[in-house]
């Protein structure tokens, strides 16, 4: 075989490069960091990759955001868990992989199983109703039918066994009510179908609240935290129940976390540290995020343990309430 | 081949798949609980269903096909089908060692292979060609579209 | 709303990057559309990898101009070539190569073009006038209308896709079959999932698509023993006075952009059987001079409208209802479903500068298929002239690299593969591919809105008549299996009697 000489050149700069780019890790980071995100594009997807675009600014590299739903969040978990353990591959550490499934008993993992970086975004959520209902007008009112009808009242919680049907499972449990969940993959056909009368009451996020806020009637916030209130104009919490869920703080919403492979070595697990310490206080990535509706967080890596710890210890609490609903569903069939 | 051995073949691969569809149905559906109860529950009956609707439509098509008696003889050029062959068997290949050898070191020669199996002869050309291709490719996923493409052992990649 | 809509949407298709992607796309389309074997569905399938990474408008715009491009392209090397470059294009052969004959290849190619846009800014018209109102109908659809009219799609697609009703039935099963595999969303139980967290989510359907329509055609085409080839075509350069050309057919024009919407519109009639109606229908309104099949200006210029009004009229319910039309307008809605949109009324309610701004890539695209198809028509001509043995490895990269970025997993290189052999083994023993892109796409519409029907029902199955619309489509699949059933029946009987006798 003749190689022509403009090939040669062409063949010896290939090698060259190849020679170049296989030497050993000289700076992290040398190439794109990814995150891996546990649920389809929306919202959530945006704010995630709001803080990654901010943060690979501060590490200087791209970081994409990889969308890998499924399983209630369970596979982009194991995704990431089977990257290599060298900092390229951030995880989006969201309550229901990190907290919820292992408590369920469907992950064998548990959140201390991983590095921290810095705490991300919450979101609370609440159970909406439509204005022209006219079976009742508050939650308690709608909750001594639900105890008249056992079995009637459709809701939904968007998917089965995630972290709001895990909430309002626990409050209708509470109240003794038995009601069907229906699942919907989209949570914007939930609401759909609420205002159009296919379901009683529906959980309602932030974002969908700014979008319509005089379609719902907002009958109760699922946290006791002030800021969630106010987000939804001062509709009523679970502060205000006269019963005690056992919830608080942020036991009762959707947060993430960011954490990465517990093997990752100190020191790049620092670089990022301190590139996510940097974009989640920068002003612009903070109002970005609010603008979605989600609040951002400022706990860092060294309160991880002091904050989620308590979270999980209330969701393990509360562990029954689905399988009591299942349960109640099964006895009413 | 005759269009009897295809009918034959779709047969089998739709046999296997009906016959996949049950098999998890009665053990790991049943296992998790999910294959009786309400549309709640049951994720096994919209899969049976449709695992059925399969085999009756396929019954239904041999029988029809059986039934005309009509045999046609497919004419297949050999030389075309050992291209063919040859193709996969590279490709395979070539899938097979991406990720471990990395896209760099396995796709000019995949190129390569693949030019050769169609008869192409003037080797310089194609190497350049095959290079061509192959770098054109990753300069413009990597550069352009943020994409790592798979480093394999050696972790080549290439910092545009 | 409507312009409010559209005004919102020039914010958004006023960028750079949408505007030159659009612009790219059509060069991209008319690429995919002129190479034989190709096609806009494959160019679709090839790119989207590509886009599901840009801003969603941009990216909507890249692969809408790819479908416009690519219902066009075809007309290049069916008159230049005699082969028709996708199947759209057959009809454009009866007249487009003796034009060719004659020594008017440019000015055919020129015509073919500019009935193109013209077809497709019709079809345009009347999609950003009907997906609204469709949309603004449907928006009291609950779960038991989705599950009935994701019932329709399936059956139209599987009863007009061509060849035997009861393959195209199987093909469509299979999709839906697939589109079980991964985690239910009911009972959050694992389906053939065979313990591998690969599989959690099913097959990436993308994965799944390059394997079945881009592995196996470039198995076939390398069966094909014209590998080393150079086609022997001289170069044309059409000019833009073929426009003028064009709209002195103008009825010709607008009778044949009409129909070409309704197949559009219809679920799975498409761009081939509204582009030979178009022709049919104007070779009987033709009058004798007019010399139909010899070189006829208004057959070519009946086809090619037609097939590009259709890519309009199928928008309207990939848009508005979320139903596809067929395959490419599937791919269409796998890609807004990736980039985070969901096709139907909640998207016409609360994204209206999005549609409005997919309104205006469908309307620019097809602007720019006019220039750059009168411009760069000498280009596609030498890339006709490019030999297979140079494409079929820059296809399989390309299929290879895109499969991966999808997700950056090799396991979706094996799934591609795989549905390679599966694709061969289905066109080998000619059973249609389309159906199942479509099962795959309305698997989880059909399976999800009957289950949610059934829980939301609180006496069975009677929730599908309680309801009005509901109850009409069920109607009509009942209308459409039993008719398609007859017909097959009375084919299979006269086929029998043919025999006998």
């Amino acid at each position: 075989m003749k190689l022509s000489r403009p090939l040669k050149t062409l063949a010896a700069a290939t090698m060259l490069i190849a020679a170049s780019t296989s030497a050993s890790i000289a700076e992290f980071p040398e190439r794109t960091v990814e995150l891996i995100h546990p649920w389809g594009p929306g919202n959530a997807m945006s704010v995630s990759q709001l803080i990654a675009k901010a943060m690979g600014e501060e590490l200087g590299v791209d970081m994409p955001v990889i969308s890998t739903p499924g399983a209630a969040g369970t596979k982009g978990q194991k995704t990431a868990m089977s990257r290599p353990a060298d900092g390229y591959t951030v995880f989006d550490g969201y309550v229901a992989p990190l907290v919820l499934q292992p408590v369920l008993g469907n992950a064998d993992w548990t959140y201390s199983d991983f590095k921290p970086l810095h705490s991300a975004v919450s979101n609370a959520f609440a159970i909406g109703g439509r204005t022209d209902e006219t079976r009742w007008s508050n939650f308690e009112e709608m909750m001594e039918y639900g105890r008249e009808h056992p079995g009637e009242l459709r809701y939904s919680s968007g998917s089965r066994n995630n972290l709001p049907h895990m909430v309002i499972a626990k409050v209708l449990q509470s109240y003794g009510v038995v009601a069907q969940n229906i699942p919907y993959t989209q949570d914007g056909n939930a609401v759909k179908d609420l205002k159009s009368g296919v379901l009683d009451f529906s959980f309602i996020n932030v974002g969908n609240y700014i979008q319509d806020k005089p379609a719902f009637n907002i009958m109760l916030v699922l946290s006791e935290l002030p800021g969630a209130k106010a987000s939804y104009d001062g509709a009523p919490s679970i502060a205000d129940l006269d019963i005690d869920l056992g919830l608080s703080g942020l036991a009762p919403m959707g947060w993430t976390w960011w954490i990465v492979h517990k093997d990752t070595p100190d020191e790049v697990t620092g670089k990022l540290r301190a590139a996510m310490d940097a974009a989640m206080q920068r002003p612009d990535v903070r109002e970005a995020i609010e603008k979605v509706g989600f609040v951002p967080l400022d706990w860092d890596h060294t309160q991880y343990d002091e904050v989620v710890g308590p979270v999980s210890d209330q969701l393990s609490a509360m562990g029954n309430a689905l399988k009591w609903e299942e349960d109640e569903l099964k006895k009413l069939r | 081949m005759t269009s009897r051995t295809l009918t034959l073949m779709v047969t089998v691969f739709f046999a296997i798949i009906v016959a996949i569809v049950f098999q998890q149905i009665h053990t790991s559906m049943q296992e998790q609980g999910i294959a009786s109860g309400g549309p709640y529950d049951n994720a096994a009956a919209y899969p049976r269903a449709v695992a059925l609707a399969i085999a009756v439509l396929v019954i239904v098509q041999i029988l029809i096909e059986f039934g005309t008696g009509q045999r046609e003889r497919i004419v297949v050029d050999p030389h075309g089908f050992k291209r063919a062959v040859g193709l996969l068997a590279v490709f395979a290949i070539y899938l097979g060692c991406l990720g471990w050898l990395g896209y760099h070191l396995t796709t000019t020669p995949m190129v390569f292979a693949i030019m050769i199996i169609c008869g192409a002869r003037q080797f310089g050309k194609m190497l350049l060609a095959a290079l061509i291709m192959s770098f054109g490719f990753a300069f413009i996923f990597e550069k352009f579209l943020n994409v790592v493409l798979p480093g394999g052992v050696l972790s080549l990649n290439i910092p545009w | 709303m409507l312009f409010e809509s559209l005004l919102a949407g020039f914010q958004l298709f006023l960028t750079p990057l949408a505007i030159g992607l659009t612009f790219i796309g059509i060069l991209i389309g008319l690429l995919v559309g002129a190479m034989p074997g190709l096609g806009p569905l494959m160019g679709i399938i090839l790119l989207l990898p590509v886009a599901i990474g840009l801003p969603p408008v941009a990216a909507m715009g890249f692969l809408i101009a790819i479908f416009v491009g690519g219902s066009c392209g075809g007309s290049i090397s069916a008159i230049l070539l005699r082969i028709p470059g996708t199947p759209l294009a057959a009809a454009t052969l009866f007249d487009g190569y003796p034009m060719a004959q004659k020594g008017r290849a440019a000015d055919a190619i020129g015509i073919a073009i500019s009935a193109s846009a013209i077809g497709g800014l019709i079809g345009g018209a009347v999609l950003i006038v009907a997906s609204p109102l469709l949309a603004r109908f449907a928006s009291g659809f609950a779960p038991p209308e989705y599950a009935m009219l994701a019932v329709t799609g399936l059956f139209a697609i599987a009863i007009i896709s061509g060849g035997s009703l009861i393959k195209g039935l199987v093909s469509g099963c299979f999709g839906l079959l697939l589109a079980t595999i991964g985690t239910d969303e009911f009972s959050t139980g694992y389906r053939f999932t065979f313990g591998s967290h690969h599989m959690l989510n099913g097959f990436h359907i993308v994965a799944v698509v390059v394997g079945l329509f881009a592995i196996s055609e470039m198995v076939h085409q390398i069966v094909g023993d014209d590998l080393l080839k150079k086609p022997d075509i001289k170069v044309e350069r059409p000019g833009f006075g073929s426009l003028l050309t064009t709209m002195r057919h103008w009825v010709n024009l607008l009778r044949s952009s009409g129909i070409g919407v309704f197949f559009g519109a219809l679920p799975g009639a498409g761009g081939v059987i509204s582009s030979f109606s178009a022709y049919a229908i104007a070779k009987a309104a033709a009058k004798p001079d007019e010399r139909y099949g010899e070189g006829a200006e208004g057959g070519v210029v009946a086809t090619e409208s037609a097939n590009n009004a259709t890519v309009g009229g199928t928008l309207v319910p990939t848009l508005a209802l979320g139903i596809p039309g067929d395959a490419s307008s599937a791919m269409l809605l796998g890609a807004l479903l990736i980039l985070g949109f969901v096709p139907g009324p909640i998207l016409f309610e609360q994204e209206p500068q999005f549609v409005g701004g997919i309104f205006l890539v469908y309307m620019a695209s097809n602007v720019f298929l006019l220039i750059a198809g009168i411009l760069a028509t000498p280009f596609f001509v030498y890339v006709l002239r490019i030999p297979k043995f140079y494409l079929i490895p820059i296809i399989l990269i390309l299929c290879s690299i895109g499969t991966f970025a999808l997700q950056a997993s090799v396991f979706d290189l094996m799934v591609m593969f795989g549905f390679g052999l599966v694709g061969i083994l289905f066109r080998a023993a000619n059973y249609p591919l389309a159906p199942i892109v479509i099962g795959i796409i309305l698997g989880p519409i059909l399976e999800n809105n009957l289950r949610r029907a059934l829980l939301i029902s609180r006496e069975g199955y009677w929730i599908f008549l309680d309801r009005p619309v509901s109850a009409t489509l069920v109607c009509v699949n009942v209308l459409l299996l039993t008719g398609a059933l007859y017909f097959a029946f009375r084919n299979r009987k006269r086929l029998f009697s043919r025999q006998e006798s």
